[in-house]
């Protein structure tokens, strides 16, 4: 390779395309190479090259690997979206699988069961066959992910043609990567399947284990996982596998170690011996600590891990909480943990220590690991009642300084300290109040006003503290105005004199007639009604001895936590959830909804169009024959929405809240005809809403028509629209009229849009950004495709001479050209018909050889024209479009549009 | 396994992007670094290295100043994801000689190939720069690494030290030198990251070596290496946690944790303490090692802070190098946050110091005071005038602080590991090539309360 390959994503003005082809189809090696090269360096920057897809499979056939390398990346890439033309690669591939070198072999295999095409599928097998077989275990352990390919494309084929077997019989091989690939690709496959597949048996584990000593780092992490499922036996079984295991703990790899220790860790649970289980705890403390040693982002995830270690097993690092004091230069989400584990390791033997550090975080400047340093002074106070005492002078000496934030902080904290501790620390609560007009966060202030109340026989000047609240009570935050409500009420049972009558009058007023917060008013009408009937009784209730609580220190349910430590060293110990609540993996074939901003997915029959969502919603849904494609096009299915057993008749598409909007157009009278809108905002995307929207022009005036879904559980109101900047300065001209939506209810509507309001600097692009919110949901954000053509405007008609005068006034470099090699023209009459429906003006055709050649004008506002000739073969796929205009940086947006226009 | 594998400059472009299975939307490299972006969940202001956005998971490594990211769907090991990014970059590295957004931008044919081999349907294969090497066929296309900033723990024998050769640091393994021939050397370094907490009256509360043997071998024929370490090396600590030795610069070196390479050998070392290995290309760790055992701390800081009238406060830093005066400490930088409501500061340096610069962030009120160098044995005081616009509620050492260093000491460790021998199985007589044995001393988190 010659130069620096960044040129290759220099571009020149126009025809890039034509120039790679014509470099594409070189008779020189080099420059064939060169022109790859270019190709893909379009294809990682996210432009479209897929039109080259013949021409570079033409460069598929050569010795040089290299070469070869880069055309089978292009070929994973584009296959999809050119299945027809895929199929012309798969001799070379099942060539290739034969050749004498085995890195070809491998490659090939690799590579083809990267291409999910269903026609290459059925050649794949043979050659991967062979390849499982082969004599490298290079092509070995390539085969052996291949198969977990094949089975993500399709299953049955992989069980029918045998792999399965083949498969287990690598967990013999004698080559440690092809062991350890065969591992990960059975244990894949068991994953997504129902059947036992991929059981470890006493025979296989001893195999395994074996395998674990000699296999690459990464290796040792799939043996690990697959044989962490391994019951074993008894408490004998159990000791010998994890002295087996042991070894890895000294590995360098911290995937490794925690993969050993969480091995480790299931079988201990069925060791009974005492010692043993202390020698392991004593072996797994080290390298525990060492992972703190690595890089921060590691060093979080092994925080995580081990914050659910210590909740089961708290003696593996009880003397090692030094370890967790935080850096200076940790980052805050390591600090943040640190502070978690510190404080499920505080004992009365060392919190001493643990205080003195949270007391100097609790002076640093990251005001919120400030918050947390003294919410956990506040916890170890709760859990360790010899420590009470001394938790509480620190929180005092911190009051003292008065930094505001963690003057709040310590009164949230000292008023559960109070709960835990009742009548025992009290005297502080002169000092509390000295801090009472700073207190402007609402829990602060609830929880001050908690401890007025909950004291106000000890506090001589309750009534004044809390009168001094009740003036802006209305402007309160509910929280506070819940806890100033209460407290009034004590205070009135507990000092029923003069003043505290009128305050409570005060409030009750404000509490129940004056307020919207049902919360707030049922509870002052319950405590209204208790202090009329039966103070004594209202005494009884509202003074009655809490029950005292404990410290959480944010322990999780037993049963969450036996769960969370059987998938340590995966995500979900670093979420702290199960597996279920995150994974949402679904088979590859229903990912390609997502392809939408693919550059090239509208073009493709297999990606989502909105023609094609209306005939896969046309056919019945329970159709076994459409059941992968009509799967393919639904985003996630939506909860609420019932397949219908039997036709539904059209005009109750909306009002059963069926999210299938191919049901809903056609027939329906009333809201605007025309064809289904694409879903730009998935029902799972937007919590059950789901939003369909296109531009579209109408009488000169262009209109954003929206379709909105219902199927989240509420009732949805509030809807306001939003576009930013964009090329054409498209805004909304009024505001977004849609009515409150029920749950399962729909509404379609048209936003007039005008132009040139807010324009974006940088060429043109057809990038719609759009933001819609609602009163009940976040603001959803989504993107739409500006189609050049519903800016077409009426008056673009040219006459001939003035469109031969236009066409020479205009220098060549405006010329630019595009090929459209999948589209076809099937009747002229037809074509021109609907191209005069968009304002794209007929002007002459002529022929030329067999190709007939069609001259077109059209023209969007502010008088930007486009000269177009259209030449085609009537009847047979391919179209070529030329188009002058003064602004030729429009091009690629007119070509979008045209392209639109011809395939509708 | 991951589904995706992507490279994000710091303003978001993509510089390497490759999907290996199909089953993540193409928008998520945007998504991605949006949320990155825009973080504040948790009251937290820095998004955490791993976390899920509509059911995709995103890891991701800073290296560089670039954005390492992966992405997946179902439940794999975190740890293996992020140790995986981390060493995707070092391969690369190794191939590239040195990383950047440019390196890789003119090297993306290369880096393409090399991730093709390194994962495969999501699936790692290997990271090993040595086996990669029969699978890829790219060059690399050298940049120029004068300006550039170096990766890895060896990126500090870049600073300045003209004892070292920094070429180890941006050579690529796979690329030949401009006269044709490969130079024969062979780089052991010995970097340790020490992190020490004092109090404020000067006692040290928490002490910490993170130490890594580092090698970096250029040498043909890949020739076994044996390494002898301490003869009286222990490893594990005995008896309590807390029964810290009280000699320090005496007595045997303990460590608390060790962990090897996997191409290391042990055969001998419970006996002779001495290490053997085939070195494979590439830089590579060949041992790490974990120490709280009670060393000498390099510098001594003295913090006094005193009011100087209405509104007006004295802050007087010392610092002081015990280590010999052979010796020389580099890039010395000391910080110290002021209380919130300091407008102003005006400096006073020792009369006639050079290689010394001082200042005051206005933004953060954070003192800050640099040192081009420090000789073994001397001691530095900084006096500072702090004006005030407000009076201070309590104490003012407890809204200042603690004072923060950071430094780098080459040819120093503190923990007294040494390499004592370097020994490499001979092929002829006349076969003696370069060996660098380098060790250096850094700051990680090293604080002074007050």
């Amino acid at each position: 390779m010659s130069g620096h390959d960044s040129k290759y994503f220099s571009t020149t003005k126009k025809g890039e395309i034509p120039e790679l082809k014509e470099e594409l189809n070189s008779q020189y090696k080099d420059k064939r190479k060169d022109a790859v090269k270019k190709v893909i360096a379009a294809m990682t920057v996210g432009k479209d090259v897929s039109s080259l897809f013949t021409d570079v499979v033409n460069c598929m056939q050569t010795e040089n690997l290299e070469l070869k390398k880069l055309v089978y990346l292009y070929l994973i890439n584009y296959a999809k979206s050119q299945p027809d033309l895929a199929i012309l690669a798969v001799n070379t591939f099942v060539k290739d699988s034969q050749d004498p070198n085995p890195l070809i072999r491998a490659l090939a295999v690799r590579t083809m069961g990267c291409i999910r095409v269903d026609k290459i599928t059925e050649y794949l097998c043979d050659p991967l066959q062979r390849c499982l077989k082969d004599d490298d275990p290079y092509v070995r352990k390539t085969a052996a992910i291949c198969v977990a390919k094949l089975y993500d494309i399709n299953a049955e084929l992989v069980e029918d043609r045998g792999f399965l077997e083949s498969l287990k019989d690598l967990i013999s091989d004698n080559n440690p990567m092809v062991v350890a690939n065969a591992v990960a690709a059975l244990a894949e496959i068991q994953e997504n399947s129902t059947r036992p597949i991929f059981e470890i048996t006493s025979h296989t584990l001893s195999k395994l284990l074996t395998a674990l000593n000699e296999c690459t780092e990464w290796g040792q992490v799939f043996i690990l996982d697959a044989l962490s499922r391994y019951k074993a036996a008894d408490a004998r079984e159990a000791e010998n596998i994890v002295e087996r295991v042991t070894p890895r703990l000294q590995h360098a790899n911290c995937a490794v170690v925690l993969s050993a220790v969480k091995m480790i860790l299931q079988q201990m649970e069925l060791i009974t011996s005492t010692d043993v289980v202390r020698n392991l705890c004593k072996k797994m403390a080290p390298p525990l600590v060492t992972l703190l040693s690595a890089e921060p982002e590691i060093q979080y995830v092994a925080l995580r891990n081990i914050n659910l270690i210590v909740q089961r097993r708290p003696t593996i690092l009880a003397h090692e909480i030094k370890v967790f004091f935080c850096k200076y230069n940790d980052p805050i989400y390591v600090k943040m943990e640190k502070l978690e584990i510190m404080i499920k390791l505080a004992s009365d033997r060392n919190i001493d220590q643990v205080l003195l550090e949270f007391k100097e975080y609790a002076t640093e400047v990251d005001v919120d690991f400030v918050r947390k340093a003294v919410r956990a002074i506040g916890r170890c106070a709760i859990k360790l009642e010899r420590a009470a005492e001394r938790c509480i002078s620190v929180l005092l000496e911190l009051i003292k300084i008065k930094v505001n934030y963690v003057v709040q902080e310590a009164i949230i904290v000292i008023k559960d300290i109070f709960r835990r501790y009742p009548n025992t620390y009290e005297s502080i609560i002169a000092t509390l109040c000295e801090s009472l007009d700073t207190l402007d966060e609402p829990e602060a202030k609830a929880s001050m006003i908690w401890i007025i109340g909950e004291y106000a026989e000890r506090i001589d000047n309750a009534d004044e503290l809390l009168e001094s609240f009740l003036e802006s009570f209305p402007e309160e935050p509910p929280q506070v105005q819940l806890q100033l409500l209460t407290a009034t009420v004590k205070l009135f049972l507990k000092k029923p004199t003069e003043g505290p009558q009128q305050m409570i009058q005060v409030v009750l007023n404000n509490a129940t007639v004056e307020t919207d917060n049902p919360d707030l008013r049922d509870r002052a009408y319950i405590y209204w009604r208790l202090l009329s009937t039966d103070p004594e009784a209202a005494k009884d209730v509202v003074l009655a001895e809490k029950p005292v609580i404990s410290d959480d220190s944010n322990q999780l349910d037993p049963s969450l936590l036996d769960e969370l430590l059987a998938n340590i060293a995966t995500l979900s110990s670093v979420y702290h959830k199960p597996p279920d609540t995150f994974v949402t993996r679904v088979k590859t074939a229903t990912q390609r909804t997502e392809d939408d901003d693919y550059p090239d997915g509208n073009e493709t029959g297999y990606a989502e169009s909105p023609a094609n969502a209306a005939d896969g919603g046309a056919s019945p849904p329970t159709s076994s024959s459409s059941v992968p494609y009509g799967a393919a096009r639904q985003p996630a299915p939506a909860p609420a929405a019932p397949a219908p057993a039997a036709p539904v008749p059209d005009l109750l598409g909306d009002l059963i809240g069926l999210d299938n909007n191919a049901i809903v157009p056609a027939d329906e009278p009333a809201t605007s005809s025309g064809p289904p809108l694409p879903i730009l905002l998935p029902a799972s995307t937007g919590q059950g809403l789901q939003i369909s929207a296109q531009l579209a022009g109408q009488d000169g005036q262009i209109f954003y028509s929206l379709l909105f879904e219902n199927n989240s559980q509420i009732t949805l109101d509030g809807f306001m629209i939003q576009f930013n900047k964009n090329s054409f300065g498209l805004a909304a001209a009024g505001p977004l009229q849609v009515p409150p939506l029920a749950p399962g209810a729909s509404t379609r509507t048209l936003l007039p849009m005008v132009l040139f309001q807010n324009m974006s600097a940088g060429p043109p692009s057809s990038l719609l950004q759009v933001a819609v919110k609602n009163n009940q949901q976040p603001v959803w954000y989504f993107n739409d495709k500006i189609l050049l053509h519903v800016f077409f405007t009426d008056d673009g008609r040219m006459e001939r001479t003035s469109f031969l005068e236009t066409w020479r006034s205009l220098p060549d470099s405006n010329e630019v050209l595009k090929e459209f090699p999948g589209i076809m023209v099937s009747s002229a009459e037809a074509t021109l018909d609907q191209l005069a429906a968009t304002n794209m003006f007929f002007i002459a055709k002529r022929k030329h050889a067999n190709q007939d050649v069609f001259y077109f004008s059209a023209k969007i506002p502010r008088g930007i024209p486009f000269l177009i000739e259209l030449t085609t073969v009537i009847g047979n796929p391919g179209v070529k479009c030329a188009i002058k205009t003064p602004n030729p940086e429009m091009a690629p947006l007119f070509f979008e549009a045209i392209e639109t226009l011809l395939k509708a | 396994m991951i589904s995706q594998f992507f490279v994000l400059s710091q303003r978001g472009d993509n510089i390497v992007f490759r999907d290996y299975r199909g089953e993540v939307a193409k928008g998520s490299a945007e998504i991605f670094f949006r949320k990155v972006k825009f973080w504040k969940e948790d009251g937290q202001e820095e998004a955490p290295p791993v976390f899920n956005v509509d059911g995709v998971n995103y890891f991701h490594v800073k290296v560089v100043g670039l954005l390492f990211v992966a992405t997946t769907r179902v439940n794999v090991s975190p740890s293996l994801v992020l140790e995986l990014l981390q060493r995707i970059a070092r391969v690369i590295k190794d191939y590239l000689g040195v990383l950047s957004e440019d390196s890789l931008r003119k090297n993306f044919v290369l880096v393409y190939e090399l991730l093709d081999e390194v994962i495969d349907f999501g699936y790692v294969q290997t990271t090993s720069t040595e086996v990669l090497k029969s699978y890829v066929f790219n060059e690399p296309i050298v940049v120029d690494a004068a300006r550039l900033q170096p990766l890895g723990p060896a990126a500090i024998f870049m600073q300045g030290s003209k004892r070292m050769p920094g070429t180890a640091v941006t050579k690529s393994v796979v690329a030949n030198e401009p006269g044709g021939r490969k130079r024969e050397e062979i780089f052991v370094d010995i970097i340790e990251k020490i992190s020490v907490t004092f109090s404020s009256s000067g006692y040290i509360l928490t002490s910490e070596i993170d130490g890594t043997i580092q090698m970096k071998s250029y040498l043909t024929g890949n020739p076994e290496i044996r390494l002898a370490l301490n003869e009286d090396l222990s490893i594990g600590r005995g008896g309590s946690v807390y029964d810290y030795r009280s000699s320090s610069g005496a007595g045997p070196v303990i460590l608390d944790d060790c962990n090897f390479h996997e191409s290391v050998r042990l055969d001998s070392f419970d006996m002779d303490r001495t290490l053997a290995l085939v070195p494979p290309d590439g830089e590579f760790p060949v041992m790490n090692y974990r120490m709280t055992q009670e060393f000498k701390p390099p510098f001594r800081i003295n913090c006094l802070i005193e009011e100087a009238g209405h509104l007006k406060a004295e802050v007087i830093l010392k610092v002081r190098a015990e280590f010999p005066s052979n010796i020389t400490a580099n890039t010395v930088v000391v910080q110290m946050p002021l209380p919130k409501y300091t407008t102003r500061a005006s400096f006073e340096l020792e009369p006639g110091v050079v290689g010394q610069r001082t200042d005051f962030k206005e933004a953060n009120k954070k003192l800050e005071w640099g040192l081009k160098k420090i000789v073994g044995g001397s001691e530095h005081t900084l006096r500072a005038k702090l004006t005030f616009s407000q009076e201070s509620h309590a104490n003012i050492t407890k809204e200042a602080g603690p004072v923060s260093m950071t430094f780098t000491i080459p040819m120093y460790n503190a923990s007294r590991l040494q390499v004592k021998y370097l020994q490499i199985a001979k092929k002829s007589s006349s076969y003696n090539p370069y060996r660098w044995v380098r060790y250096v001393t850094q700051a990680n988190s090293y604080v002074a309360r007050i």
